[in-house]
């Protein structure tokens, strides 16, 4: 019972991860840029999230707004970061990104101060349920609801509708997808805008999850983000999303297990070292 | 060149003199480093807060012998490296006494140039034993540690009569010095370890180790961390289905433990040096005048940095001189000085007695639970 309940606390972590590595890997796909500043746009929509729930009461308000936040940021960050700099070697955009990611964490701190922020009414975090001797709150079943169905929703858009399509035309072959009258800019736009949301409602979840919004929430898992990317096989969506799952349950027994000897940051990379010399592709990534 | 920009320089620092002489001649100089920004800044502005509230009321006192003290204040961002030339800097500017209210890294690093320049250096909080082991001019205004851990140990075997302890320890120098404190200390107690998990600073999610807590079903829990990971910590225990009394640590002394925990924190106990429910005059006129001036409860951190401070200025006062050499004699003979931490004392390594506090949480407040006052095991090491 007690490795079944590890195995679930891996996978909800696993969730957390996979809303922000997926759009890391949308931005890598398409631009080849290393986004590490998409935890400033997670960061942002906790913060956002946090003062509408503070404000209206209401943790639905909070989701909608925590999105819109991020939802602008992402392609603001792509039109006046990354779009100036397309024409330059890939670790020019991921300086600027890095760059942007440590000025706003000050920001963040000058805006909503030093301590942090926690939510008045945590109500999610308070309701639980058990069942078979393991307890789980409201907001970690959330946190696999939200994942299981955006991510379900962004393959359905990806598979299944002309603008997905034309997204993966324009991954695959930029000037070719302009040519067949595809906006390559646009694309671009939905495809930040997309990780940005994901970013922003990973962000509000996991500030409930801790009841803590704080500025430099984004950084750690901004570079375990790369760390998944790079395990799933850069740029492959459904490794990306097996990469999450597997780093987060791999943390969950490893901080039992290893903690003498390993910090829960160092056994992503410890993880991700070890799986990269077996398969230097990546765990589905293509030869 | 050279001369004509030797001779600017000149100009402009005979005219700087002569901007501030009325006021340098007379204002006696503090240095004091804290992260006021990078991941410690919360505990940076407590720290500045708790060392500015000392300052005004000394000055408003009438300064020491009639001269004002001023702080030069600098931002360490709570790295190791940017110690050393902050230290630097402070020797060069002449400043005859400093006070860390910074983390162990930077305090462990400066302390050596302190001592190398004969240049008294206290740190307030920070609880690495080798900051004091860099010689005879560096201090310590907080508990070791270790001092920390036997105390928790006493209360967990001795008050609360509880046996089997798990421990969740922060793996740092902090947590691991609390840790072996409290191990070292527990079988005189009757208590008995029996398991312990750690975490790492930037941990906020603790599934695995509430899952082990509750499979391991101890009588007591000793935590160890700050605020910002033990708030989360403590809720999700609480939220885990877990009714264990928890005991933390003077890291956990701020509202903000509160504020995040929410309703979790109800009962928690932490060991500490700040009363709230304190009868003495100095550490209540500390709280009332913390909450007055900044609107927001005060914390360990604010505590120490104003008593470091309040240290500092009775022996310059005491010193009667600007001399590093008898300042630091001063300070080495402090006894039995009534100030925010209580009535403490330093021993001949600069470590500090005092007696140890333990707070409980009440409808969201500390309040006072136990004081363990115990000189022969709470006597910080001679060496």
């Amino acid at each position: 019972m007690y490795y079944a309940e590890l195995l679930l606390v891996g996978l909800i972590w696993g969730c957390t991860y996979a809303m922000m590595a997926l759009g890391l890997t949308l931005v890598y796909g398409l631009l080849r840029i290393l986004h590490v500043a998409q935890a400033t746009v997670f960061t942002l929509g906790a913060y956002i999230g946090l003062l509408a729930a503070n404000y209206s009461g209401s943790l639905a308000v909070a989701f909608i707004a925590g999105a819109i936040a991020a939802g602008a940021l992402g392609p603001l960050i792509y039109r006046f970061v990354y779009q100036p700099i397309l024409d330059r070697p890939p670790f020019v955009a991921l300086v600027a990104s890095i760059g942007v990611l440590i000025a706003m964490e000050d920001g963040f701190r000058l805006l909503f101060g030093p301590y942090g922020l926690s939510f008045e009414h945590n109500t999610w975090f308070t309701t639980t349920y058990s069942f078979a001797g393991m307890t789980m709150n409201l907001v970690q079943i959330w946190m696999v609801v939200t994942a299981v169905v955006l991510l379900s929703a962004f393959a359905i858009f990806a598979t299944r509708t002309r603008a997905g399509v034309a997204w993966r035309a324009t991954v695959s072959d930029p000037p070719m997808a302009e040519s067949f009258g595809i906006s390559v800019s646009g694309v671009r736009y939905v495809n930040f805008l997309i990780a940005s949301v994901l970013a922003g409602i990973a962000g509000v979840l996991v500030g409930l999850l801790n009841n803590l919004v704080e500025p430099g929430m984004g950084s750690v898992i901004a570079y375990k983000g790369l760390a998944i990317i790079v395990l799933g096989g850069l740029g492959s969506v459904p490794g990306t999303l097996v990469a999450s799952l597997a780093l987060g349950v791999v943390e969950s027994y490893g901080t039992v297990f290893l903690d003498k000897v390993l910090d829960r940051d160092a056994i992503a990379f410890l993880f991700l070292i070890v799986v990269l010399m077996i398969r230097p592709q990546g765990l589905l990534g293509r030869r | 060149m050279q001369i004509k920009s030797g001779s600017r320089l000149l100009v402009a620092a005979a005219l700087g003199a002569a901007l501030v002489a009325p006021a340098s001649a007379q204002t006696i100089k503090i240095g004091f480093h804290a992260p006021l920004t990078g991941f410690a800044a919360a505990d940076g502005k407590s720290a500045l807060n708790g060392a500015e509230l000392a300052v005004e009321e000394i000055n408003a006192a009438g300064g020491i012998n009639g001269r004002k003290i001023e702080l030069v204040v600098v931002d360490d961002q709570a790295k190791a490296d940017q110690a050393v030339p902050i230290a630097n800097k402070y020797i060069g500017e002449g400043l005859k006494i400093v006070v860390s209210g910074s983390y162990s890294g930077p305090t462990r690093a400066a302390a050596g140039v302190f001592q190398k320049a004969q240049i008294p250096y206290i740190s307030s909080y920070a609880i690495h034993p080798d900051i004091t082991r860099a010689g005879n001019y560096v201090f310590r205004t907080s508990f070791m540690g270790e001092v920390q851990g036997r105390a928790a140990a006493k209360f967990i075997g001795d008050i609360m009569k509880k046996k089997n302890v798990t421990l969740i320890t922060l793996n740092n120098d902090f947590g691991q010095s609390l840790s072996a404190g409290f191990k070292e200390a527990a079988p005189k107690f009757g208590v008995k370890v029996i398991s312990e998990y750690t975490y790492a600073m930037g941990d906020r999610q603790f599934g695995s180790i509430v899952a082990s807590v509750k499979r391991d079903n101890p009588d007591m829990l000793y935590v160890s961390g700050y605020f910002f990971n033990g708030g989360p910590l403590v809720a999700q225990l609480r939220a885990g289905g877990i009714k264990t009394p928890i005991l933390g640590t003077e890291g956990f002394d701020t509202h903000n433990f509160i504020k995040i925990a929410g309703p979790a924190a109800e009962g928690v106990m932490i060991t500490t040096s700040l009363d709230r429910d304190s009868k003495s005059p100095a550490m209540r006129k500390f709280i009332d005048d913390y909450e007055k001036k900044f609107n927001t409860p005060a914390d360990m951190v604010a505590a120490s940095t104003n008593t470091a401070i309040n240290v500092a200025a009775a022996a310059i006062a005491k010193a009667g001189s600007d001399d590093p050499a008898k300042i630091r004699d001063a300070i080495a003979g402090t006894k039995d000085f009534q100030v925010s931490t209580g009535k403490i004392s330093f021993n001949d390594l600069g470590e500090i007695y005092k007696a140890a506090q333990v707070q409980v949480i009440k409808d969201g407040k500390f309040h006072h639970q136990a004081t363990i006052d115990d000189p022969q095991l709470l006597a910080p090491p001679m060496k």
